[in-house]
């Protein structure tokens, strides 16, 4: 089991402030040689000596008891199994980031760069390998240029060229030069980066920008007069792709929005426990616009947050709204133990599991597929899942009640997962 | 009397090139654009070499080329193939099908004039 490092942030912040343990322990009222043993783990703190050493540091309690988020963690964790030989001290990591935040926070923006970088270089390499549009393009530049090199040849070569035949040569030289120049055009069009995340077979992060930066909680659109195309409009440059999936988006949440009004939501949200199944027959509104109106709420501590993520039947993520303690894939390649993946099986029927991953979180979780109308006869149905979930359940799931419900030991991603024996294992653990 | 050498390509200006070329050097010429027919078209010819585009509008140059190696008629017919993938698992795919030669777009004309000679001289 971890060890408590809030002595070890406590004598980091300490040092940050040029503060010595004999004057921080006079501030807060103790003893040097107790706040020591304090700062060397081996004595536990918390009440008011912790709050007043955090006061006297000028920092929040919870950043020197709780530490860094799992997600941080993780992140690092990640980083360091990138680079095995830079032989990184894993076991010291929180250790590490409690000395050392902002180092961290650089190690952290490039792991996910990285990885960003990497999904997308693997999007555009299998896009390569299957796009038909540039298989074609090759084949026909290729034809283009050996025309004209073998044409060109034979211009360049003599002068036995019969005048009649160097016309016809000069002709076709020119026709493969427009053609080849043709080609050439489409195919920079093809790839024309504005298109890309469309091309790409990803999802726009248009919306996943749009969130990112304006919170997942839109006041103007739960007046239903608003008009969603201001906001797009404030979102800055975008393609037409983009633009209409927006607004899609915004206009999906303002239907949501008038369905179910944020106030009287609210109120039977609490007397019903948040529960979604049970908000939706009493409102009489599908699940899922349940599940919507649960993740746009607004940012309230008497309020649990729930995250979201709507995958398709490949494992596309169509919409994902991220908790600091899961990560979510942008892609693809999350666990398929999580019951969003699981629930495909069941269309319609609604799952109610808690989900605990390795790092040791919980998730209460809300998951149901459902099928896509379909617009044509005789195919079987493309249907998509949604899974809401929540760290912040106990306060309104009763202990019995959680006892109660399924529990699966789930992971983020095989690389990090530590279940080696995991039946639905795909790739190696890279941490061990 | 001269060689036939049958040009089974569908860019026109592939074969004006690789016409010119062939007949400079005193061979008869017959050209073909189509995969579907090719194989008819070979066998009512049967000229002394063929070259074969891979990539043909209705049949592959590779399926030809089969066909050919399941005729007795065609079975030793010297055939060139000609295509834009170099890649070594379709040089050994064209050689494993029974191609005499296997040639990459784009080429030299030396190069082609140099195998053809060679393979009309086998």
């Amino acid at each position: 089991m971890a060890r408590s490092l809030t002595g070890t942030r406590i004598r980091e912040r300490r040092r940050g402030k040029n503060l010595s343990q004999t004057e921080l322990a006079r501030q807060v009222g103790i003893s040097s040689s107790y706040l020591n043993l304090i700062e060397h783990n081996r004595r536990g703190i918390a009440g008011k000596t912790l709050l007043a050493i955090a006061e006297n540091l000028g920092v929040d309690a919870r950043s020197l008891s709780e530490g860094a988020d799992r997600a941080h963690i993780m992140q690092l964790r990640e980083a360091a199994a990138n680079v095995p030989s830079a032989e990184a001290e894993v076991d010291r990591l929180e250790e590490f980031i409690g000395r050392f935040p902002g180092w961290a926070r650089l190690i952290d923006e490039f792991q996910s760069q990285s990885k960003f970088q990497n999904e997308t270089l693997l999007a555009l390499s299998d896009r390569l390998k299957h796009d038909p549009f540039f298989a074609e393009a090759i084949h026909m530049m290729v034809s283009n240029i050996t025309a004209i090199h073998s044409t060109a040849g034979i211009l360049s070569e003599g002068d036995d060229v019969p005048p009649d035949m160097r016309r016809m040569f000069l002709d076709n030289l020119s026709a493969e030069s427009a053609r080849l120049a043709k080609t050439a055009s489409d195919l920079i069009g093809h790839f024309d980066t504005s298109e890309q995340a469309e091309q790409l077979g990803t999802r726009s992060s248009a919306v996943d920008q749009f969130f990112e930066t304006n919170g997942f909680y839109l006041e103007k659109l739960e007046n239903s007069d608003a008009d969603v195309r201001d906001l797009v409009e404030g979102a800055g440059p975008l393609s037409d792709f983009d633009r209409a999936d927006l607004v899609t988006t915004l206009t999906r949440y303002q239907d949501m929005a008038r369905a179910l009004p944020l106030d009287p939501f609210l109120d039977r949200c609490r007397e019903l426990a948040f529960d979604p199944l049970r908000l939706a027959l009493d409102r009489s509104v599908p699940l899922e616009t349940v599940f919507r109106r649960l993740t746009h709420l607004p940012r309230n501590e008497l309020l649990p947050e729930f995250g979201f993520l709507k995958v398709d039947g490949s494992g596309g993520v169509l919409f994902r709204k991220q908790l600091t303690t899961l990560n979510l894939p942008k892609f693809s390649s999350g666990c398929p133990l999580w019951p969003v993946y699981r629930c495909f099986g069941q269309p319609g029927q609604p799952v109610r599991a808690i989900m605990n991953t390795p790092t040791g979180e919980s998730f209460l979780t809300f998951s149901v597929a459902k099928q896509q109308p379909m617009n044509e006869f005789g195919l079987p149905p493309s249907l998509t899942a949604s899974m809401i979930f929540t760290t912040d359940f106990a306060a309104f799931v009763p202990r019995a009640e959680r006892q109660g419900l399924a529990q699966l030991d789930v992971g983020l991603h095989c690389t990090v997962c530590p279940r080696l024996e995991c039946s639905a294992r795909r790739s190696g653990y890279i941490l061990g | 009397m001269s060689k036939k050498v049958l040009l089974i390509e569908d860019e026109p200006h592939i074969v004006a090139a690789l016409r010119f070329l062939l007949q400079r050097e005193g061979l008869t010429v017959f050209d073909h654009g189509d995969g579907q027919d090719a194989t008819q078209k070979i066998s009512e010819l049967i000229p002394d070499l063929v070259i074969l585009d891979v990539m043909l509008p209705g049949r592959s140059g590779m399926q030809i080329l089969q066909d050919l190696r399941d005729d007795k008629h065609t079975q030793d017919l010297p055939v060139l193939m000609l295509t834009a993938k170099g890649q070594k698992k379709d040089r050994e795919a064209a050689e494993s099908a029974g191609a005499s030669m296997f040639m990459t777009k784009p080429f030299a004309n030396e190069e082609i004039l140099k195998n053809v000679k060679a393979l009309l001289n086998r």
